[in-house]
């Protein structure tokens, strides 16, 4: 029986989700399509016919169905793996492959150049060189790489959700292969996870731009998102500012063809109300089975995470580019450019920022995924995947038009910013769990008379905390190297650490920039051990 | 109340400090000047202190980013109430006349002995950019533009990306890039990352900036910067006043001190070549032969120059 109080608390969520929805993507998203409207809707023609805008869009979207049917099979393969208790050194495999998130996009690519290019790290040490790194397959492998932690994690929240392991050691203990309990069994359980994670992959890819910029464009591989940006930086002709705008509304609309059925289809699919059973008696392969999967896990890692990470922190070492990296050339330069008492002033506020989004984005995935089952809380999931798809520079750009009056120059205009780019990052790993909730259970809270307020505080949020935590530390590592959006935004005394280093060395110094991201990748191995512990102890 | 409500509460009273607290601006905008520019902090931070001190009580608050940034700000201000910046420091003239187009910036320029060929009535060039040749150490370097076209695997810089690279497209002509492409150059996004790529063995050679190639230089890759003939190309990044300020005389004080002797030397002095003859900057050799483009023609052209530079490299 609904209590008073429970109707309030509903009205809060509403309100903070409608009122949210509104201020922090629907006013940009508005802001960017009244321009293209009123300054642009005469160009539009010229624009759909430019020459290479059809292979532009026709690239994004190669590169998305390539990069979502790279990363989702090998996130599920490696989600799947971890999966077993007994493989040896789990906890440390589990922290591994979450790696690429600690990478900022603006240094992931030449990460890559220096690992694998001529002239790079395995040529100097094996005599090979992958030339093909620089062009559309060098794109593709690695923004898939870089989105496989993504597909992890939303897989590893779908198996604690639905997986059987009932049934499948029912099927194993009948006679059937391992294969065939993956493809009877587990996978078709897992179909909605599977399907949520090619949705964030696929629209993440679209709305990517550093990488193909740095890898693709010497390739002549152009998308959207290059596009977009070529346009901005002849911005000075107001047409081509508009231009922009205009292709960062079509990427709008294409993603809302795009996600929107999805959304709707995941939204029936998702609506669940069982638990599953534990996962800690989940059958594993024989010994071979056993012993080869650290083998190939080790191998993928070393090939995606470990040679381009050693690359980089190699470049952050070396006094010089095209120097051999040995201890003759070592120099601490490049971390002391970063650290100034500039940067050092930054580094807090960057780190307050990250805090104040990431825990802001956690209340907002919250509600949007409990209030996700309706129509209208279907709604809203699918209005905060449109700022998710677009560049960090024209969400910088709506939020300028939309309320640079009030707030340009201040923190409270990147932090909107922030807010409208990460939103759908919180949401979408909670909304895969909340159907873990045991209605039941909170059910019989409510029976014994407590409200609704109490029920989920006591009874839901215990059970969806490690995808609570998952969300929350997405988002704080992802804010914390930002640097597209806060580049645009910030003005005296709201730079953030990322801005300060760009402004010193603009992304070209690439030793600069390496020791930045290892810097990054410091501050934050710090408070993501502390993390992990959390989730450890949450899960046992 | 609850725990869980209390720490709701703390948390957002917290991000109410946070995001009102850090919202205003540090000075009031009577007592100080906003300056919009794309040139790094190395050159721009000495200036603001050298003025700073020779202005006793003036502010200057900075916004910097590279060209696009810098465009969209623009832009973005202009649709949501009004430029906001008091001078613009531009790193080309393409684009500073694209602002003059619109009424923003312009109708005043200090007195200076700049060149005549760096003025116009509406803005003055400060600083000058130059592209010059690159290439990894063994490979002979180009004694003319011409041979960089045979010094193996070339990379150049996008002119749809970079001004330096538009400027040098403007003075080249389409049958340069041509001939580079048909000998298998490609371009990459910006001359930094020609710099880089030539450094790190990815290409022999290509074409960047010089502050760019001397600096990967004197940090010891393993690079070779030439001049070739008939002359390294030479871009201005012009100074103007926002014709909308509330703070004109600081303004015109800032624009004036950026092209007198003392504000040009201090330019030089921080990693950046001055526009007043006979002021030292970096790296130069001496008769160093440099070119201009005809902005002028290029400022009308632009649009068809680049559709004929995309069937060449791709758009």
């Amino acid at each position: 029986m609904m209590q008073a109080g429970d109707r309030g608390l509903l009205w809060a969520g509403w309100s903070v989700l409608i009122g949210s929805a509104a201020i922090v993507v629907a006013v940009p998203l508005l802001m960017l399509m009244r321009t293209s409207w009123v300054e642009g809707r005469g160009r539009l023609a010229e624009v759909l016919t430019e020459p290479g805008f059809g292979t532009a869009v026709a690239h994004s979207f190669e590169l998305s169905a390539a990069a979502t049917g790279l990363a989702v099979p090998i996130g599920i393969a490696i989600a799947l793996v971890l999966r077993d208790p007994r493989l040896p050194g789990r906890a440390l495999w589990r922290v591994a492959v979450l790696l690429p998130l600690l990478v900022p996009d603006f240094v992931l690519g030449y990460s890559w150049l220096r690992a694998y290019a001529r002239a790079g790290l395995t040529s100097e040490l094996f005599g090979f060189a992958w030339t093909g790194v620089q062009g559309p397959v060098g794109v593709a492998v690695i923004v898939a790489v870089s989105a496989v932690p993504l597909v992890y994690l939303i897989i590893t929240v779908g198996l604690a959700t639905r997986a059987e392991p009932i049934t499948e050691r029912a099927a194993h203990a009948s006679g059937a292969t391992a294969l065939t309990v993956l493809r009877t069994i587990t996978l078709p359980l897992l179909a909605p996870a599977i399907a949520t994670a090619a949705v964030v992959i696929f629209v993440l890819t679209l709305g990517t731009f550093a990488v193909p910029q740095v890898i693709g464009t010497p390739a002549g591989f152009s998308t959207i998102t290059t596009r977009i940006y070529a346009d901005l930086t002849y911005g000075s002709d107001p047409q081509t500012f508009v231009d922009a705008t205009t292709l960062a509304v079509l990427l709008v609309i294409l993603t809302l063809v795009v996600v929107a059925p999805a959304d709707v289809l995941l939204g029936i699919r998702l609506q669940l109300s069982r638990t599953s059973a534990t996962d800690l008696d989940w059958p594993s392969g024989g010994r071979i089975g056993r012993a080869l999967k650290p083998l190939g896990l080790a191998i993928y890692l070393i090939a995606t995470s470990g040679l381009p990470l050693v690359a980089l922190v190699s470049a952050a070492m070396t006094r010089a580019v095209g120097v051999p990296s040995t201890p003759a050339n070592w120099t601490w330069d490049n971390f002391l450019a970063v650290l100034t008492p500039r940067t050092g002033e930054a580094l807090g506020r960057s780190l307050l920022l990250s805090f104040a989004a990431a825990s802001i984005l956690l209340i907002l995935g919250l509600i949007t995924a409990g209030l996700g089952r309706t129509p209208a809380g279907r709604g809203v999931s699918v209005l905060i995947t449109l700022t998710l798809v677009l560049p960090g520079s024209t969400v910088a750009i709506g939020m300028l038009l939309g309320y640079g009056r009030w707030l340009a120059d201040t923190v409270a205009i990147i932090l909107l910013a922030y807010l409208a780019k990460l939103w759908a990052l919180a949401h979408r790993p909670i909304s895969a769990s909340v159907d873990r909730l045991p209605l039941a259970g909170l059910r019989a809270a409510r029976a014994s008379g407590a409200n609704l307020a109490t029920g989920l505080g006591t009874v839901a949020l215990p059970l969806i905390r490690p995808a609570l935590i998952t969300a929350w530390a997405l988002c704080f590592l992802t804010a914390l190297h930002e640097v597209t959006m806060s580049s645009l935004l910030y003005g005296p005394g709201s730079e953030t650490l990322a801005v300060v280093v760009l402004n010193s060395a603009d992304l070209g110094r690439v030793g600069v920039t390496a020791a930045l991201s290892v810097l990054v990748t410091a501050i934050v191995l710090l408070p993501a051990a502390a993390l992990w512990a959390l989730t450890r102890r949450a899960r046992a | 109340m609850s725990r869980g409500r209390r720490g709701f509460t703390a948390l957002a009273v917290g991000l109410l400090l946070l995001t009102t607290g850090c919202s205003q601006p540090a000075t009031s905008r009577s007592e100080s000047i906003t300056l919009y520019t794309c040139v790094n902090d190395t050159t721009v931070q000495p200036v603001i202190s050298a003025f700073k001190a020779a202005n006793a009580g003036a502010e200057v608050q900075l916004f910097r980013a590279p060209t696009g940034q810098l465009n969209a700000r623009v832009a973005s201000d202009v649709r949501s109430g009004g430029l906001r910046a008091d001078v613009i420091w531009a790193c080309d003239p393409l684009t500073m006349q694209d602002f003059v187009t619109q009424g923003l910036v312009g109708g005043w320029t200090p007195q200076t002995d700049i060149p005549e060929t760096m003025r116009t009535p509406d803005y003055v060039g400060i600083a000058l950019l130059y592209m010059v040749a690159i290439t990894r150490k063994g490979q002979p370097a180009p004694a003319n533009w011409q041979q960089l076209a045979n010094a193996g695997k070339v990379a150049v810089p996008d002119p749809k990306v970079a001004a330096s690279a538009l400027g040098a497209l403007a003075y080249f002509g389409t049958d340069f890039y041509a001939d580079l492409k048909s000998k298998g150059a490609v371009q990459v996004s910006t001359p930094d990352d020609v710099t880089t790529g030539v450094a790190q063995g990815v290409y022999d050679a290509g074409m960047t900036i010089a502050n760019s190639a001397y600096a990967a230089a004197k940090s010891g890759s393993p690079v070779t910067v030439s001049w070739p003939k008939p002359g390294a190309v030479a871009i201005f990044g012009p100074v103007a006043v926002s014709k909308a300020t509330e703070n004109r005389q600081l303004a015109q004080d800032f624009a004036s001190y950026v092209t007198s002797q003392e504000g040009q030397t201090v330019i030089g002095s921080s990693g950046s070549y001055p526009t007043l003859p006979n002021v030292p900057g970096p790296t130069k050799p001496e008769n160093a032969p440099t070119v201009q483009p005809d902005w002028k023609t290029l400022a009308s052209e632009k649009a068809a120059l680049l559709k004929d530079y995309a069937t060449i490299f791709g758009g």
